[in-house]
């Protein structure tokens, strides 16, 4: 290690950066010397302290979960140590503790917290927590209160090819720190007794789910019954360690490193009329359902039980080649349902995404076989994107929020967007986004009124209507006795 | 198994078949299984005998019902081959064949069946994939020449 003034002033300069703040001392880029130093502010001479290898190992970072260590607190109060595990990343800059997240790096190191100096950690330690009781009322990350409201500031000693070298020791609380990014836009807690189901955790699915976890989503329901593959994780949020695995435990498990107070259920089955009972029970639970699946049967089948069971559906997809896409949401018996959606605009609604054999087996036939089209993620993450916003809007609904000022610009019940002006389309003639001003372009989202069908099959009374229109009395037919019968 | 509202809607396809002449087709009741089945028998323009036959699924009618070709049993190409072989084709308009053979006809896909659709439309492409499939007989060319590929409206 270099002088400790040194030391003092670049830690200094780094808080103050990291707290984006003016400190008494700040780094700067020295030209002369072609490296970052370290400047005293104020000075007459400022003094100008070249940072060495030393110096930047002295930032390395060890993490420890508060709410671990106030649950470990009687146990470290009794025993005077604790063990626990470590990821550690970076060839050593940043130690994570594991019970922080879900994702351990390749290299696990033991580590203990003690309570004072002088204590002997258990054999193996290579990473020490050091408490010391301290009277500072100035909490800074390095500073743990607890349970009984003592304070204790910590130091990091990380040992290491027989020497023993000092670690910057942080605690944190990650709801609290969660929270506070969401503050004042999503109250603290406003979502968490809200259940959202998600049909299909492909791209676009995965995404929602996970944003509706990061804005605070207490229960989240997965139900899609494929595996990653290769070729998924060039658009899918999982990664290729994850290839493989069933999509619904990938998408828990990122959801997990997200909002580690989520509860997530995941159901690995396919949304077939083989299994509506299956189904029916966990829309039931939902407070708004998301339909991300990419064919007409599945959606069509979410469309009929949401309505059965009142619950609002957000259905998104994208158009082949991810062109562009559309969004639609369902209030039973409000708006139009999907089967209106249908009826209303058959062109709009068979233009689907193809990325999968299955998408394909589901369109081509044998003889006449369709490609996996490509798509692009930035493409489908503006439709995800859309398809958690009014997901969010639905959870709000009669609760407090600043994001309430939206509800006039989610009125629509379909929405419309375009990547791009795709050849051989209705919107290949669309001018381009910098020309126009009144004409609709790419890159815009359009709410788009059409009118419920009150003869709907699905939301309406579709049977009645259509007896009447062939002059057929409906009460006719509620019996049987017109129905030729076999045994 | 049945809601009321399928059972009412499966009453009315059965009177629109009858009163829009298409009275050789049936929506029949299996008292002993409850179950649906719309059939009934076809004849081609140049009088050849065949059977239709709609098992109707438990999703119905936001679930697309299959409709396979019964009779003639089996059903042969111009070259002689059984048109089941073929499973999904475009050539022949087919679909995957039923497990005991019988050949299921393209009527709507998946990806564009929706319940405004009725059965008698349903019987109406089985009617027109007969004449289609005689012409094939009769010429040696796919049946996909004699029909276009079907609309996607209803």
């Amino acid at each position: 290690m270099g002088d400790p003034q040194q030391q003092q002033m670049i830690r200094e300069a780094m808080k103050a950066i990291a707290e984006r703040k003016p400190g008494r001392s700040k780094l700067v880029y020295d030209k002369t010397k072609r490296t970052i130093v370290a400047v005293v502010e104020g000075a007459q001479t400022p003094r100008a302290l070249n940072i060495t290898a030393d110096d930047a190992d002295m930032f390395a970072v060890v993490t420890v979960s508060s709410r671990w260590l106030r649950e470990q607190w009687p146990q470290i109060m009794r025993d005077r140590v604790t063990s626990t595990l470590f990821s550690s990343w970076d060839d050593g800059d940043a130690f994570t503790q594991c019970n922080l997240g879900i994702h351990p790096a390749p290299s696990i190191i033991q580590g203990a917290v003690l309570f004072g100096d002088g204590i002997e950690p258990p054999d193996g330690t290579q990473l020490r927590v050091i408490l010391t009781p301290t009277q500072n009322s100035n909490l800074d990350p390095s500073t743990f209160v607890a349970p009984d409201g003592s304070t204790h500031c910590a130091e990091g000693r990380r040992t290491s090819n027989n020497s023993d070298e000092a670690v910057t020791a942080v605690f944190v609380d990650v709801q609290p720190a969660l929270a506070t990014r969401r503050a004042g836009i999503l109250e603290t807690s406003i979502l968490s007794d809200k259940s959202v189901l998600v049909f299909g955790v492909g791209t676009g699915g995965a995404h929602a789910a996970i944003e509706l976890a990061k804005c605070g989503v207490g229960r989240l329901i997965l139900v899609d019954p494929d595996r990653l593959s290769v070729g998924n994780v060039v658009r899918h949020p999982g990664g290729l360690s994850q290839v493989g695995r069933l999509k619904v435990k990938v998408v828990c498990d990122l959801i997990r490193d997200k909002n580690p107070d989520a509860q997530i259920l995941t159901h690995p089955v396919a949304l077939t009329y083989a299994n509506v009972e299956t189904m029916k029970p966990l829309i039931a639970q939902a407070d708004v359902v998301i339909c991300a699946t990419d064919n007409r049967p599945s959606k069509l089948l979410v469309n009929k039980l949401c309505i059965e069971a009142n619950v609002i559906a957000v259905y998104g997809g994208a158009f082949r080649r991810a062109y562009g896409g559309q969004v639609l949401r369902v209030r039973p018996r409000q708006s139009p349902c999907h089967e209106c959606f249908v009826a209303a605009m058959p062109e709009e609604s068979t233009d689907i995404e193809v990325s999968s054999v299955a998408d394909a087996e589901e369109i081509a036939y044998s003889d006449r076989p369709v490609a996996i089209e490509p798509g692009l993620s930035l493409d489908v993450l503006p439709i995800a994107n859309m398809v958690t916003k009014l997901a969010l809007m639905e959870l709000l609904a009669g609760k407090p929020s600043s994001l309430s000022i939206l509800k006039r610009d989610f009125d629509a019940p379909w929405y419309l967007w375009l990547n791009r002006p795709e050849p051989g389309t209705q919107y290949a003639s669309w001018p381009p986004l910098s020309e126009s001003s009144d004409e609709m372009t790419i890159n815009r989202w359009y709410g788009i009124y059409f009118e419920r069908d009150l003869a709907c099959s699905a939301c309406g009374d579709f049977t009645s209507a259509l007896a009447a229109s062939y002059g057929i009395d409906a009460a006719s037919l509620e019996t049987l006795s017109s129905l030729p019968s076999k045994e | 198994m049945w809601t009321d509202e399928q059972r009412r809607r499966l009453v009315l396809e059965h009177e629109i078949l009858q009163r829009e002449g298409f009275t050789q087709f049936s929506v029949y009741w299996y008292r002993s299984t409850d179950t649906y089945e719309a059939s009934g028998a076809a004849s081609s323009n140049s009088g050849r005998a065949y059977s239709l036959a709609i098992p109707i699924p438990s999703g119905f009618p936001y679930q697309r019902p299959p409709m396979y070709l019964t009779e003639p049993f089996p059903l042969y190409m111009f070259d002689g081959t059984r048109v089941s072989s073929l499973g999904v084709s475009h050539q022949m308009h087919t679909l995957a064949p039923c497990s005991n053979g019988f050949v299921q006809l393209c009527h709507w896909r998946d990806a564009r069946w929706h319940s405004n659709i009725l059965l008698q439309k349903v019987f109406l492409k089985g009617l027109l994939w007969i004449e289609a499939y005689e012409q094939h007989l009769a010429t040696g060319r796919p049946l996909a020449e004699f029909v276009l590929t079907m609309a996607e409206r209803a």
